[in-house]
């Protein structure tokens, strides 16, 4: 029953975590952010983000032929830190990721990718 | 176009947001819209070309529209809308705080685009204060869709013309995304992209950003530069079949010859729109012998025609029938409007 609010600030509680926004990925806009971003510019970071989400969704690579077999979440990694996307389903038209920065020594992929789950899941229903 | 007299809708904004002042900057002329403060935050946006949160949450059958309409019922005069759907338990805090958030900053793009801007102190949406914006962030980002829609494809003419496919793609295959098959389908040559948002639920913006991919693709016609300011968010009945001689014509992409081609199409149908077919006729079927011989220059509108050749189809037949679907909308809309002044 989180708020958008409440919902990065658990985020936030990943282990690990530096920061983390909600891109809305059309647009390539952060509707909402907390925490620290890659060059510490949040709306470069989230127009980077959308790149990422509808090259993923336009690329037939990466789009299933099978219904309802849609992207869920795409994770990027780099030598210093991991990057988490995760798309949030919503009833109503919107084009949401959610986005998490993690350090990563400190951080576990494993357990970042089932919380945020979580979290994308708790936002909406 | 824009009038310059008064301080653009983006400087006042900026204007009342510094000064922390609570009310509605009323935007006019097309689209237009109301963005709403308190203390100088954003709290909500409306625009007629983008569809508001009971659009969004009606339309994709989220709430039931008895539900909305209740919950507008019972919290408009207390401006606890939103408040009342999160008590009642219909909506999460979070649908509801993401739904507005999207809403808003979709509705600031169409309302902070042009128009003469007025502040009304005081003034608060019925939703209540659901979301605060940084007034900032949103003048900034109205400015960053203008240039996206540039780089796609730059005819700001698409965002409000009837979307009319092109009968026969440029192509031999055609991949589309969902959105854009949903738009050509819906599509009827008479709905504009204001019309297909609101009746598919699907944010403005996010519209006009399809449509434009699809004229760059050639999918879609380009509409020509108009000379009337024609508001097309109240439409008369337009023809189907009165593009289509511009279209043949392999107008010349200079903006003045654009111009004049256009005038003699849109003119008549300002007026009568059943009238409008017996002018559109006769000038095809005028060409004669005696204006073969002219250069091409002095009568730059008119189709040739073979002798003895049939009117086409949609030049002669009946004037088509006006979609269902548009009167739905536009009474929703009047609804919305008719509301929002109690």
């Amino acid at each position: 029953m989180p708020g958008v609010k409440k919902c990065l600030q658990e985020a936030m509680a990943i282990p690990g975590a530096i920061g983390a926004s909600i891109v809305d990925y059309t647009t390539g806009f952060p509707v909402a952010m907390t925490g620290a971003a890659p060059n510490e510019d949040h709306e470069a970071a989230a127009a980077g983000t959308a790149d990422v989400v509808q090259a993923a969704q336009s690329r037939s690579l990466f789009v299933s032929a099978v219904p309802h077999d849609l992207l869920e979440d795409l994770i990027i990694t780099t030598a210093g830190g991991y990057h988490l996307l995760r798309l949030v389903p919503t009833d109503f038209d919107s084009r949401l990721v959610l986005y998490v920065w993690l350090d990563r020594l400190r951080g576990n992929l494993a357990v970042a990718r089932r919380r945020m789950q979580t979290l994308a899941e708790q936002l909406v229903v | 176009m824009t009038p310059a007299k008064s301080p653009g809708p983006g400087s006042l904004l900026t204007r009342v947001a510094g000064e922390r002042r609570t009310g509605a900057l009323v935007v006019g002329g097309t689209p237009g819209g109301t963005v709403y403060l308190a203390e100088g935050q954003v709290t909500y946006a409306e625009s007629a070309a983008a569809p508001g949160v009971g659009e969004l949450l009606t339309a994709s059958g989220r709430l039931a529209a008895r539900t909305w309409q209740a919950a507008l019922d019972a919290g408009s005069a207390q401006a606890s809308v939103g408040r009342l759907l999160l008590d009642q338990g219909h909506l999460t805090q979070g649908e509801l705080e993401l739904c507005v958030l999207g809403a808003t900053y979709d509705a600031a793009y169409f309302a902070l685009a042009a128009g003469t801007a007025a502040f009304h102190e005081g003034v608060r949406h019925w939703l209540g204060d659901v979301v605060s914006i940084d007034a900032a962030a949103l003048n900034r980002e109205s400015g960053r869709r203008i240039r996206l829609l540039n780089e796609i494809i730059a005819n700001p003419r698409i965002d409000t013309a009837a979307v009319i496919p092109v009968p026969r793609p440029p192509r031999e295959r055609v991949t589309l995304t969902a959105a854009q098959w949903e738009l050509l389908v819906h599509a009827d040559g008479q709905r504009t992209p204001a019309d297909l948002a609101q009746l598919l639920g699907r944010a403005g913006f996010a519209t006009i950003q399809e449509l434009r991919r699809l004229a760059a693709l050639g999918l879609i016609e380009q509409p020509k530069a108009r000379a009337t300011d024609n508001p097309d968010f109240v439409r008369l009945p337009r023809m189907r079949g009165a593009s289509a001689p511009a279209h043949r014509h392999a107008a010349p992409e200079s903006p003045a010859a654009g111009v004049s081609i256009d005038l003699s199409i849109d003119v008549p149908l300002d007026g009568d729109p059943t009238r409008a077919a017996v002018p559109a006729a006769v000038a095809t079927s005028a060409p004669p012998v005696s204006t073969s011989g002219d250069p091409p220059a002095e009568r730059p509108r008119l189709d040739r025609r073979k002798p003895g050749a049939k009117l086409p189809k949609e030049i002669a037949a009946e004037p088509p029938q006006p979609h269902p679907g548009t009167d739905e909308v536009l009474l929703k809309r009047i609804r919305t409007a008719l509301r929002a002044l109690r």
